[in-house]
């Protein structure tokens, strides 16, 4: 079943797994996390969001960044912090 | 995290959406009732956990159980039997039976009777006006959150690998498992360690804190604890859980009881350990405040988002399907009403249906002496009164609790029948009775709930 996002804006787009990896990817190595590492942690975040939207259909961007946050943070805190104020900071 | 600002639709799809059938059900039916448009939404079971595997289908193996030790025990009073047992499939079929009989199956049907809409899967908040189930996205005047609780696992080392059952498994096990290591000491766990005992089972019931029903005041736990211990429950009070493996010969518990360390093999791990909220629902998208234990509601049942209302386990308070259902009308009046009702919990009964049924009402004399309350109290034990001695049953006590000038606080009943025998007092606490308006009422000669009238004559009323 392909899940949806509500945008901030308040249009749809369908779930990409893929850009979720890329900007969970992105925030690990903005903090100096070592590829191979930062590979393992952004596949691990999705993974468990994956999970939690196993029953879900439609979410909001807001959801699906604070979700990451939380499982990020248990594996890099700095790079939670940089995914969370990434709008702000740069 | 971003703030997003939501723009309030013009129109709604729905008066009333209610999120979750257990005590969300109420509300519906009656909100529906004055006409308004009403949808009611499910992941689950329809019912929620009390009818499917909570309170009814407990209750109902309970009452096997009894029944079962009545007929063993009954040579007392002449009556003899060449052979006496019991066939745990058909108790099984009973069981469902009775979940059957409470009729929650139909409830898509009861609702579409009242012209509620259903939908079924998980909702989620998109915005505080509008939820997603499924595909659909419903938007609302009112929202009413009745999602319940889920079972809290506590971090023990390989619990998860050896495996576990909690009261949803207990309740369909195939037989009653030759050894079973219960954790918890509350309500569900005393429950099942007298089930499972009375059919059998090697049981072992171990509780973190000093005694069992650590909530109700000290001499029922103890109590308790002493009428499992009579009957062969092992009972492990202040005990802590350190680790759980699996072997060949079954699941090694190992625990830490008075400083010692100890490990026991059995054939079943139960876990009573408390529940948790069902919060993962998008709150943060409609502003509702809540924490790991509840969902913050007002005395009105309103939520920290005006126009969110929630009611039942959800909302952490007193976690019992009278409770749900009286806050689930409170609720299904406020949302609509101008007058607002607020909720009092002065009175809210507790029953817990092992054998002797125990039953209390009010604060616990911890709570009174917390809240600087000064207080006298009185117990009598049952084997005074004229029907311990025509039913041979004499372990028991009702004690009462009052302020200094008489006036009834609380009480707690440990007794045959203690969950009928309790709601004198609790009417008593609710209309602000003093003792002796129990005490000179008529009590009816030989009944369990003359030990009632006999703790409040021990009352001083000024």
């Amino acid at each position: 079943m392909m899940k949806h996002i509500v945008k901030r804006r308040g249009h749809d787009e369908p779930y990409d797994e893929k850009k979720l990896y890329a900007s969970i990817f992105s925030a690990c190595q903005v903090v100096r996390e070592p590829v191979g590492s930062a590979e393992l942690i952004a596949q691990k975040v999705v993974d468990n969001i994956n999970n939690w939207l196993t029953p879900k259909h439609t979410i909001t961007s807001n959801d699906i960044r604070r979700e990451a946050v939380k499982h990020l943070r248990t594996y890099n805190p700095d790079a939670a912090y940089m995914y969370l104020h990434h709008r702000v900071v740069w | 995290m971003y703030k997003i600002r939501h723009k309030k639709p013009k129109t709604f799809s729905y008066d009333l959406v209610v999120i979750g059938s257990g005590a969300g059900s109420s509300a519906a039916h009656i909100v529906a009732k004055t006409g308004k448009r009403v949808a009611i939404v499910e992941q689950g079971t329809f019912g929620g956990e009390c009818p499917n595997f909570g309170c009814v289908p407990t209750k109902a193996l309970l009452q096997a159980a009894e029944t079962y030790e009545t007929v063993k025990n009954a040579t007392d009073f002449g009556i003899h039997s060449s052979s006496i047992r019991y066939d745990y499939s058909a108790i099984r079929d009973w069981k469902s039976q009775a979940v059957l009989n409470t009729g929650s199956e139909e409830g898509p049907a009861s609702y579409k009777e009242d012209g509620i809409d259903v939908f079924r899967g998980h909702a989620h908040f998109l915005s505080p006006w509008m939820i997603a189930v499924g595909e659909k996205r419903l938007s609302a005047k009112r929202f009413l959150i009745a999602t319940g609780t889920k079972n809290a696992t506590p971090p023990i080392p390989g619990l998860k690998e050896a495996g576990f059952i909690t009261y949803k498994e207990a309740i369909d096990l195939g037989s009653p498992p030759k050894r079973i290591f219960i954790v918890g000491g509350g309500a569900i766990g005393c429950e099942f360690a007298q089930l499972f005992n009375t059919f059998g089972s090697k049981v072992q019931i171990a509780e973190l804190t000093p005694r069992l029903l650590v909530k109700e005041d000290h001499e029922v736990g103890e109590l308790l604890q002493a009428i499992f211990e009579s009957r062969g429950i092992e009972v492990h009070a202040g005990a802590h859980v350190t680790n759980v493996a699996s072997d060949e010969s079954g699941k090694v518990v190992t625990f830490v009881e008075n400083g010692k360390q100890h490990q026991t093999t059995v054939d079943e791990v139960m876990l009573a350990t408390g529940k948790i909220p069902c919060t993962d629902l998008g709150l943060e998208n409609a502003g509702v405040k809540y924490d790991r234990h509840a969902i913050t509601v007002d005395q009105h049942m309103q939520t920290s988002a005006p126009h969110i209302y929630a009611a039942g386990d959800v909302t952490g308070k007193y976690m019992f399907t009278h409770v749900a259902t009286y806050q689930s009308k409170l609720a299904a009046n406020n949302m609509f009403n101008r007058l607002k009702w607020a909720a009092d919990y002065r009175a809210v009964p507790r029953c817990i249906f092992v054998s002797p049924e125990c039953a209390s009402v009010g604060p616990s004399e911890e709570e009174l002496r917390a809240a600087g309350i000064k207080f006298q109290t009185a117990a009598v034990p049952i084997s005074l009164i004229g029907r311990s001695n025509v039913t041979q049953q004499d372990t028991g006590f009702v004690k009462v609790i009052a302020s200094k000038h008489g006036r009834l606080l609380a009480a707690s009943v440990v007794a045959p029948h203690a969950g009928e025998v309790i709601h004198e007092l609790t009417l008593a606490i609710q209309t602000r009775q003093k003792a002796s308006a129990v005490e000179w009422t008529i009590h009816a000669f030989p009944t369990w709930s003359e030990a009632v009238r006999l703790a409040c004559s021990k009352i001083k009323c000024r």
